[in-house]
């Protein structure tokens, strides 16, 4: 990982997607222990995975991880407190109701 | 907890009847796992340990299922902006309870604390068992989620731990003390009930409230994490930041909170007492809502925040200097609450508490 410089790096991962009515949930496993570090990029190749009403999708997949480089991770890492207000259900950055 | 979400028209060719797709598009966080694994509960031991056997026993498995109390909604004849509404305080609960179940699943995976990850688990499972209550009610107003952002390319952002758990634990406990205040309206006002969800919220609200619990007792493991300067600061943040945002979102919706017969200041307010008073387990601070300043600050922010959304639309030179203006009057507005002097509390020995409201 050099300062300015990216990488990417492809790996083999399990996406979970639920869509049923005890549980709606949608998950990314990276199957070799792959990590996710701050500022790095995360794409899940193919088709989106549809999953109908009432199914449980699970399928491998590949995924592109594309590290950040070392300033952007540090970047990340001192502006990214700034943004914790995201977790909470009433964000400023949704817009107002027509 | 937040995540946007795209409403976009279209027609279901299959039943030819005109649905809308909600896109769900979560945000995805790292954060500082190793410290998370470094957590020791041995300081608050047996309450934790009496909170996750509460959490394995699962009392709310047999909770959402629909009953004969799910009575069948009008959504055909329902005042369009009404609807509008309605939907909106549905999609944003929903991608809340979404948002935090990607969070919470990331946290139990990525760590190897035996405690830490039971705990996550259990939340995870909550969240994902809501998520999905809310998105059948959403289907039932013909409202589709589309759960296809797992393929869209995904920047992971960085929030400390102490961050998380300040804003989990309000988003949770605020969580609790909005549905608790709703649904105590409804008992007294069954005829404002416009739809059957809101039956639901007395026992849903207890989840809430039981994961608020287990980050009040994560914050006590580490007498830092509430009790330096920093964190007192921070905490004082991450309040009036909460709870600002909460009324300027209410304000948005005056339809549905004027169908169920809610004054919305009144219901903010009590909301805050609520949040305030169940806080003080765990928080040292607390803000004086009864302050006059604290009302006219809301106030303020509200309305720029509205010029804000003004300027936004008007777009171009203008919308540019306007949304300026209206940025340094909200700063200016959040800044004026920030600076009202704070409450002073001591949490007490045993930060438990049990929902009573």
């Amino acid at each position: 990982m050099g300062l300015f410089t990216k990488a990417a790096e492809t790996v083999p991962c399990t996406v979970e997607v639920s869509h049923r009515f005890e549980s709606l949930h949608a998950h990314v496993r990276f199957n070799n222990g792959a990590v996710v570090h701050p500022g790095d990029e995360v794409l899940v190749h193919g088709a989106p995975v549809t999953a109908g009403y009432g199914e449980l999708v699970v399928e491998d997949r590949v995924a592109t991880i594309t590290r950040a480089s070392l300033l952007e991770r540090l970047w990340t890492k001192l502006t990214g407190d700034l943004e914790a207000m995201e977790l909470c259900e009433f964000s400023f950055s949704e817009e107002a109701m027509p | 907890m937040n995540a946007r979400a795209d409403v976009r028209a279209g027609v279901n060719e299959t039943t030819a009847k005109a649905t809308e797709t909600t896109l769900l598009d979560p945000r995805f966080y790292t954060t500082d796992f190793d410290a998370l694994d470094r957590i020791d509960v041995t300081p608050v031991r047996a309450e934790w340990d009496r909170l996750i056997a509460e959490m394995r026993s699962d009392p709310n498995r047999n909770h959402f299922r629909k009953t004969e109390a799910w009575d069948a909604t009008d959504w055909e004849s329902m005042d369009p902006q009404l609807r509008r509404e309605l939907v909106d305080f549905m999609v944003s609960s929903l991608t809340a309870e979404f948002s935090g179940c990607v969070l919470y699943k990331e946290m139990k995976r990525r760590g190897s604390n035996p405690d830490i990850c039971e705990l996550f688990n259990y939340m995870a499972r909550d969240e994902a068992r809501h998520a999905g209550f809310i998105n059948d009610a959403l289907r039932e107003a013909g409202i589709a989620v589309n759960l296809g952002f797992l393929t869209k390319a995904k920047k992971y952002t960085y929030f400390r731990p102490k961050f998380i758990y300040y804003a989990t634990y309000l988003s949770e406990k605020i969580g609790y003390a909005r549905y608790i205040t709703i649904y105590r309206h409804l008992e007294k006002h069954p005829e404002r009930i416009i739809h059957p969800i809101f039956k639901w919220f007395e026992q849903w609200c207890n989840d809430e409230f039981r994961h608020g619990e287990a980050f009040a007792l994560l914050m006590r493991t580490d007498p830092r994490l509430t009790q330096s300067l920093s964190s007192r600061l921070w905490i004082r943040f991450f309040l009036v930041a909460v709870f600002s945002v909460m009324y300027v979102r209410d304000h948005a919706r005056p339809a549905f909170h004027e169908a169920l017969g809610i004054e919305i200041g009144a219901y903010d307010h009590e909301v805050f007492r609520k949040t305030g008073e169940i806080a003080r387990q765990v928080f040292p601070v607390e803000i004086d809502i009864d302050n006059p300043r604290w009302q006219a600050g809301l106030e303020r922010l509200r309305r720029a925040m509205l010029a804000m959304d003004r300027a936004r639309r008007r777009g171009g030179i203008a919308g540019f200097l306007g949304r300026m203006a209206a940025g340094a009057r909200s700063a200016a507005a959040f800044a004026g609450l920030y600076l009202i002097p704070v409450r002073r509390s001591v949490p007490p020995t045993n930060p438990r508490l049990v929902p009573s409201y």
